[in-house]
């Protein structure tokens, strides 16, 4: 078997006496698109923040094509292929909407201050390949982020917009693997199953490796290559959609247990 | 609209007009005649308040989410009753003290004399002046209410014109002597016995600026409009515009004067400031509040580099660490050692945001403050005595010391400035800087690398800075402590909040406004403090965005009273909770 893209071994992350992360393995291999399940308080999102370096795990290993990524800054994560949205919707909101895409190509950039304030040749070029590139990424949601939209300040879009432009940014850093954290809270369905289609093209299009935690099952059953459950920041069960779906631990995490007798 | 708010409201300007009266504000602009004998700065005052607080009373009010404006009967009405509540509440102190006793109340509040309640009764007996006073301000505060319903076109025009007029009256010091420098006989403009404006010198300003603005506010932005196309279109056309703008700025100190020049040489210095601490705070969202370190930086590194000498009780002396260059060979070398002091003071608070970072920026610009006068630093900068003989940055033997040269140094200066700030705003790093102010966790997310990019802000708001430090050391040619303490940091502070935070002609003319005004009307320093509080408070509470707003950053004050009047109007549906909440944020509600 390959090495996988992203491997997790026995993460830890106490917050007092609360422990989110209990001994956490997992992996993501590339190419497939892997949902995150679980009741609320799991340890989902602090797995995504313990992935992309916002938080130190307190024991563990994360590996990135085989190599740790354990301490390193949020920013250099990004850098090396790991791109992220946010549970609450987290765009700058006074940028305009393309700006806010455009700041997802910083770290493919590198123009400094002597570039920038004497606009050399080079400068330039690069500028205009992070706005041809950020239009790109915004042009994946089709007519949804483009046209007048994209010189709106972000604060103007609706809800849903938000999410596409946390996702349109998260695509615009070139990543390989995207984390993305309950992409379709507060949706209505249709927007809901549009957004399940991009997932799934999002993959088969531009070749992203997906990683989602996400709450509606609609959408981890139509998108998961594989599913993982975790409770009490440990993994309880992993397979199909359909084999997690029927796994005992699973509906008990969800439902409790049955009452005796 | 409930009458006991709009007295509330009039009571304020009530306030304002005691408070400026008990300081002695009043009985010193009562002395300086405006227009002839009959309009004085009291007086102008004394009605010009009511008017004001009845024109902001009115202003409209977003209800649940809609802007709502009152007709112009209803207006005058409302502003009638601001007015009264100004004027009245005037006339009741002046009664009071009248029948407490002037000598009395005099003991507690010193400036309370005869003298003052005679200003403050035009002149006539008390009752017959609490009864102009109220009259006026009712009257005052009828065309406020009115004036605020008439057509921006309309108001834009009568407002500036009036403000021109007050304004020409106010520099009766400063116009004339520049008039006359430049060979133009004046006493058909400024009455020699008065010393302000004639009323046909008023009336001349008065229809001069009216017309300017009318023919401003409907031409104006179809014709920047066309310049700004055409200066994008051609290249060619670019230039000539470029020149003809360097050369009207190029003639400002042979028509305006020595007097002007120098003051227009210190607004030039604290531009500066402005500009680089802009990049700091207005770009990159850090609040530094030790900026007077780079001014200091600045300003000594000069003399140092440029051969200065000490300050010492028998003359002067070298200083230990000395070095002979040209100015403009020293000038590179400072800005790269300001950009490393930049980071040097940026390195130990990188983890501190807000109220913490502005605290130890605090600290550390004191201790740049006492370092130089320190006993230990005394060889090298000469402690409390300063230095002296510092190059007058002379090309060729011609002297910048001058006032009217400075400012062609200054000019130079302050243009490199504005064009670093310009470019770097639209360019990566200010994308950068951008969103680190907005969300510093989510920019370290995409990539941004917080530590490099709070550094560099620091670095060049610094290099900025020590310019301005540089250009202070020229201008004045000897330097003291004294010239460098906080207070320079609030006052760059102050100006960049002014014109609005992330904006580059709002920092021009806070510095015009703060430094020049100040500047010009010399004969209010002892009230400079006062006046600087007053125009930041009323400014952060009518136009929070600052004077030339930065889009972005009006946007951010804007989304916040929207998203508030709609959750308020949302959650009550009760007209008098939403009312309180107006586009221009009220405190009281």
């Amino acid at each position: 078997m390959t090495e996988p893209l992203l491997e997790i071994k026995g993460v830890r992350k106490q917050f007092g006496g609360l422990s989110a992360l209990a001994g956490l393995d997992m992996h993501v291999d590339a190419g497939e698109i892997l949902s995150v399940i679980g009741p609320n308080g799991a340890g989902k999102s602090t797995l995504f923040n313990v992935i992309t370096g916002l938080y130190a795990p307190d024991a563990g290993d994360i590996t990135f094509r085989g190599d740790s990524i354990v301490g390193l800054r949020p920013h250099q994560v990004a850098k090396l292929g790991i791109a992220r949205t946010f549970q609450n919707v987290h765009l700058f909101p006074n940028m305009t909407v393309l700006e806010n895409a455009m700041v997802g190509q910083h770290c493919r950039s590198r123009s400094g201050i002597f570039g920038s304030v004497l606009r050399l040749p080079g400068t330039k070029r690069e500028e205009e390949r992070i706005r041809v590139r950020a239009q790109q990424a915004l042009d994946f949601f089709g007519t949804r982020l483009s046209g007048y939209r994209q010189e709106q300040p972000a604060f103007s879009l609706s809800y849903a917009n938000r999410r596409r432009l946390e996702m349109a940014r998260a695509m615009a850093t070139d990543p390989t693997i995207l984390l993305l954290d309950e992409p379709t809270a507060g949706m209505n369905p249709r927007e809901t199953l549009e957004l399940r289609d991009h997932i799934v093209r999002m993959r088969d299009e531009v070749g992203l490796t997906v990683l989602v935690i996400e709450h509606d099952m609609r959408v981890v059953k139509g998108v998961s290559d594989r599913v993982i459950a975790c409770d009490y920041g440990q993994k309880i069960g992993e397979g199909t959609y359909e084999e997690v779906a029927n796994n005992e631990q699973v509906i008990e995490a969800y439902l409790g247990t049955k009452a005796a007798g | 609209m409930p009458a006991g708010r709009l007295l509330r409201t009039g009571l304020v300007g009530g306030i304002v007009v005691i408070y400026i009266a008990l300081v002695g504000l009043l009985a010193k602009i009562a002395e300086i005649n405006l227009i002839g004998t009959q309009v004085t700065g009291a007086r102008a005052v004394l009605l010009f308040v009511p008017f004001l607080v009845a024109y902001i009373a009115v202003r409209p009010r977003v209800v649940a989410g809609e802007i709502v404006t009152a007709t112009t009967r209803d207006a005058a009405t409302y502003g009638a009753i601001a007015g009264l509540g100004a004027g009245g509440s005037v006339a009741i102190a002046l009664l009071f003290t009248n029948w407490y006793g002037v000598d009395r109340v005099g003991e507690i509040f010193i400036q309370v004399n005869p003298a003052l309640l005679e200003i403050l009764s035009f002149g006539k007996s008390v009752t017959v002046g609490a009864v102009i006073l109220t009259v006026g301000g009712l009257l005052a505060g009828a065309a406020g209410g009115a004036f605020r319903t008439l057509a921006v076109s309309v108001r834009r025009p009568l407002a500036t014109a009036t403000a021109v007029t007050l304004l020409a009256g106010l520099l009766q010091r400063i116009i004339p002597i520049a008039l006359v420098q430049l060979g133009i006989t004046v006493d058909w403009l400024y009455s020699p016995a008065t010393g302000g404006l004639t009323w046909l010198g008023a009336a001349l300003f008065f229809a001069g600026s009216l017309l300017c603005s009318w023919g401003w506010t409907r031409r104006g932005k179809a014709a920047s409009a066309t310049v700004r196309t055409m200066v994008r279109e051609q290249p060619g056309t670019r230039i000539i515009v470029l020149l003809v703008m360097v050369g009207v700025l190029a003639t400002i100190p042979l028509l305006v004067g020595a007097v002007i020049s120098e003051v227009l040489g210190t607004v030039m210095v604290f531009m500066l400031l402005g500009l680089g601490l802009n990049i700091v705070v207005g770009y990159a969202g850090l609040l530094d509040l030790g900026y007077v370190a780079f001014f200091g930086f600045g300003a000594y590194a000069t003399a140092l580099l440029t051969g200065a000498t000490l300050n010492t009780t028998t003359g002067s002396a070298a200083p230990a660490f000395s070095m002979h260059l040209n100015f403009y060979v020293a000038i590179p070398i400072i800005v790269l050692l300001a950009a490393g002091v930049g980071v040097l003071i940026g390195a130990p608070v990188l983890r501190l945001r807000g109220d913490y970072l502005a605290i130890v920026t605090l600290g550390l610009g004191e201790m740049v403050s006492i370092l130089i006068s320190s006993n230990w630093l005394k060889p090298l900068v000469g402690g409390p005595q300063g230095m002296r003989n510092i190059t007058d940055a002379a090309i060729a033997g011609f002297s910048f010391r001058d006032p009217q040269h400075f400012f062609y140094l200054a000019l130079a200066f302050v243009l490199f400035a504005i064009f670093l700030s310009w470019r770097l705003a639209s360019s990566r790093i200010g994308r950068a800087w951008n969103a680190m102010r907005e969300d510093e966790q989510v920019a370290d997310a995409m990539g941004i690398s917080t530590t490099r990019f709070k550094l560099l802000a620091f670095a060049t708001g610094g290099a900025v800075g020590s310019l301005g430090g540089a250009l202070f050391a020229v201008k004045i040619g000897s330097l003291t402590p004294a010239s460098f303490e906080i207070i320079v940091s609030i006052t760059a502070l102050a100006i960049v909040i002014l014109g609005g935070m992330g904006s580059i002609p709002g920092v021009v003319v806070g510095a015009l406004v703060l430094i020049g005004l100040p500047g010009l009307l010399r004969e209010f320093e002892e009230y400079r403090l006062l006046i600087y509080g007053a125009a930041l408070v009323s400014i952060m509470i009518l136009r929070p965005q600052g004077l030339v707003p930065n889009i972005r950053r009006s946007r951010e004050l804007q989304e916040e009273d929207r998203s508030q009047d709609k959750w308020a109007g949302d959650l009550a549906g009760d007209e008098d909770v939403a009312a309180g909440i107006s586009p221009i944020g009220e405190g009281s509600g």
